[in-house]
């Protein structure tokens, strides 16, 4: 089966500094990958290039069957078959969790309101909280406003979703209802690439973890494998300071 | 000798239908040349965080060079600089039916806009690069992500640096009685030339301005009341 | 006791109203004792007085002073009088008047009524009005011809306010300074310029091309240039008038106009016939 994400000797500068240096990387439809890797070795670099938010100086990237890295490639296209999710939410603050979940569909699809809405009520129930829909971002949790914010993800009906540290920003008690709509998601068969330090969810949902350091993709594995015995120093001194507390 | 005030001047004679005609010049000529303000600023300020540096350049030039030339040369500019370069039958079409206005109107609204330009550019900087990222991820294009994600925040954000803004363009509008529009300002000094009373004729034109700038940040306070984003308290700086 | 007396007799003298009626002027007294008549001028009004290329303070108004006043307050006095020049400018003007500061202003000041309430003014020696300038072959030749034209006034100015009483329709447009005013007229945002003629002859000589200009009509308004004094002093008026009304009547008034006003003098500004049957008609010719 052809892969729905596909990385080929990817280099990316950014000015002098080289932030992914020779990528070659698959993901599978349906497939869970993990990436983790130390601060600063080009994690959110590498996933933000998926939906062409970061440009590449050499190598190629194919999503979904369409070559991104060409210069007739159709962005608009692109981003509504990919949806991504930030590690601060960026819900637009003017605007309640229902109109953000309707704003893409409706501008972008040219969808009617009412369908519009009709969907995005469905996936705020969907991600748990039918009943914050009038409420602004400021009047919601962290763990509300990530939730709302994969709802607003999923209001495209993308192919792909990218997380980039999903909880980071988030209280530890709010972490984990971000997590079950991520696992269910998985459940779900979608094909998604996860920047994350959460390890338990790593191990439960991922079907394979990729270690990044330096730019380059040290390792990968499955979960299992990965966490049981990992190949390099460097991942394994990175597991030890990620699992010691 | 103490000074014998007379406030009849203001409503005897012609006086009070000259404040009245003065009084409707300004808030036109103010008026018209805030829309053009807002206009331009918006469109240059926006223009100068776009991720495409020729247009950037291009609206940076705009600013620089028409806020850092005194009001009183763009005035001169427009009335006197501009119509030669019109067909001669255009020009005279123009001097009879209120050059002067709008040269007037050009020079307030095109300087303005310039320095509204730098209140909504560093509205919109505040606002973090993520927002931006998270609008075009979900497929908006950079216009539409503008039109309906940065622009609406930066604006909310800016009101009080905005509201400064137009009240100088309000005040700044009596810059056009050099180039012979009969403002507001210009019709005190008329007053003060028929009847010799300067006091009572700047007396009058001190609080009609003074009117004016309360009621415009009155409205502009409860526009902010109005759309305030709940739970948002940033606030941008205010320029000059 | 007895110089108590004296000093009682001069306090007296002092406070009393009746004082001044005992010095019979105490502008040329004092101008008898110092030998010196001071008057404020201006520096930059020329022909009338101004600081020329040589450096010299000079002018219509002075020579007026130097060869015609000058002399008569002399034989008044019985003693050779010399001039001494102070700058005055319209607003310091009246205040150095009346600090005596000054005993005469001899410049470009306009005698109006409401001026007369805080000073006198002597004869009236130059006489301009308000006049239009406007391109040659122009269909304005007067006030009765500018209904419908777009005309420009100074702001301020008497002008203005005569045009929307005589003529409601001319379109006014009001500058606050001459020179937009003029550049006004030479782009042709206006059909023709209103201010007192001698104005009007001064911008046509140093517009680009001073025969493209002209400056038509009768004086629509009149402008009587006065010199001022202190209020109440009939004598020292009447001193200053002498030597006026000897220049109208011997002629050397017309000289001095001649050798600032003439085709060769410093700013050609020919003397009309109504004009110069106003100056007479003060002298009772
Ligand atoms: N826009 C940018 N301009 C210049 N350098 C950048 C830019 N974005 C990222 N970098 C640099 O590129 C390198 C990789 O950044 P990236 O954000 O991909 O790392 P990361 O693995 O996601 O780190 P973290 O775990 O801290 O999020 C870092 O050294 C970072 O400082
Ligand atoms: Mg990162």
């Amino acid at each position: 089966m052809a892969a729905a994400i596909e990385f080929r000797q990817v280099n990316k500068w950014f000015g002098k500094l080289h932030v992914l240096v020779d990528v070659t990387l698959g993901v599978a439809p349906g497939e869970v990958v993990v990436v983790c890797g130390p601060s600063g070795s080009g994690k959110s670099t590498l996933i933000r290039c998926v939906n062409a938010l970061e440009r590449i100086q050499s190598g190629e990237i194919v999503v979904l069957g369409d070559s991104i890295t060409s210069p007739r490639m159709n962005l608009t296209r692109l981003r509504t078959q990919v949806g991504m999710v930030f590690q601060s939410f960026n819900l637009f603050p003017h605007m309640t969790a229902l109109e953000n979940i309707m704003l893409a569909p409706m501008k972008v699809r040219n969808a009617p309101r009412e369908d519009a809405e009709k969907t995005a009520r469905a996936l705020l129930l969907r991600v748990g909280i039918p009943d914050k829909a009038g409420n602004y971002p400021a009047n919601l949790s962290g763990g509300q406003q990530q939730r709302v914010a994969i709802a607003r993800a999923l209001a495209m009906q993308p192919k792909i979703m990218l997380f980039d540290e999903p909880t980071s920003a988030l209280d530890p008690e709010m972490i984990n209802e971000v997590l079950e709509v991520m696992t269910d998601l998985a459940k779900s068969g979608m094909t998604m690439m996860v920047v994350t330090h959460e390890m338990g969810f790593a191990r439960r949902v991922a079907h394979r973890v990729i270690f990044m350091d330096g730019g380059q993709v040290i390792e990968e594995a499955d979960p299992e494998t990965f966490f049981a015995s990992p190949k390099s120093d460097r991942s394994r001194q990175f597991l030890s300071k990620i699992l010691s507390h | 000798m103490s000074y014998q005030f007379k406030w009849s001047v203001l409503w005897s004679g012609q006086s009070g239908y000259w404040l009245l005609q003065g009084l409707i010049t300004t808030l036109e000529l103010s008026a018209l040349a805030w829309l053009l303000a807002v206009a331009l600023g918006i469109l240059s300020g926006a223009l100068r965080t776009v991720p495409f540096r020729p247009l950037r350049a291009a609206a940076t030039f705009y600013v620089e060079f028409f806020r850092n030339v005194p009001l009183l040369v763009w005035m001169f500019f427009w009335y006197f600089g501009v119509p030669p370069l019109l067909p001669r039958g255009v020009q005279d079409w123009l001097f009879d039916h209120g050059a002067e206005f709008w040269a007037g109107m050009f020079a307030l609204g095109v300087y303005h806009g310039a320095r509204m330009s730098e209140v909504i550019r560093s509205g919109i900087q505040s606002i973090p690069r993520t927002q931006f990222e998270a609008s075009v991820a979900m497929g908006l294009s950079v216009w539409q992500a503008y039109r309906l994600v940065i622009l609406p925040i930066a604006l909310r954000l800016i009101v009080p640096p905005i509201t400064n803004e137009s009240l100088n363009l309000l005040k700044n509008s009596s810059v056009a009685l050099t180039i012979s529009v009969a403002e507001l300002t210009f019709q005190t000094r008329q007053i003060e030339t028929y009847t010799a009373r300067a006091i009572e004729a700047l007396t009058a034109g001190t609080l009609i301005y003074l009117v004016l700038c309360v009621s415009i940040a009155w409205v502009m306070s409860s526009l902010e009341r109005r759309y305030a984003i709940p739970g948002l308290i940033a606030r941008v700086g205010g320029a000059g | 006791m007895k110089r108590g007396f004296v000093v009682l007799q001069v306090l007296a003298l002092l406070l009393s109203p009746l004082g001044p009626v005992f010095a019979q002027s105490q502008t040329l007294d004092k101008i008898k004792e110092s030998g010196v008549l001071t008057i404020g001028t201006r520096t930059g009004s020329p022909p009338f007085a101004y600081i020329n290329k040589n450096n010299e303070w000079v002018g219509f108004s002075i020579d007026l002073v130097e060869l015609l006043v000058i002399p008569s307050i002399s034989k008044e006095v019985g003693k050779p009088i010399k001039l001494t020049k102070k700058e005055s400018t319209p607003p310091t003007r009246i205040p150095l008047l009346n600090s005596n500061s000054v005993d005469l202003i001899a410049g470009t000041m306009t005698d109006t009524p409401e001026r007369r309430q805080s000073v006198d003014f002597s004869l009236t020696f130059f006489l301009t009005g308000a006049q239009f300038l406007v391109k040659k072959g122009s269909p304005i030749h007067g006030i009765n011809d500018i209904a419908g034209k777009r005309i420009a006034t100074q702001q301020g100015s008497t002008n203005a306010k005569i045009i929307r009483e005589k003529v409601p329709n001319a379109q006014l447009r009001e500058f606050p300074d001459q020179p937009a005013a003029f550049q006004a007229l030479l782009q042709g945002q206006v059909d023709a310029y209103t201010n007192d003629g001698i104005q009007l002859y001064g911008l046509k000589a140093k517009a680009p091309n001073p025969t493209d200009w002209e400056v038509v009509g009768d004086f629509f308004s009149e402008e009587p240039y006065g010199m001022a004094m202190r209020k109440g002093d009939a004598k020292f008026k009447q001193t200053v008038d002498a030597g006026l009304k000897q220049g109208f009547e011997s002629g050397k008034y017309f000289e001095i106009y001649d050798k600032w006003f003439g085709p060769k003098g410093e700013l050609p500004y020919p003397m009309s016939p109504q004009v110069k049957a106003y100056l007479l008609k003060q002298i009772g010719k």
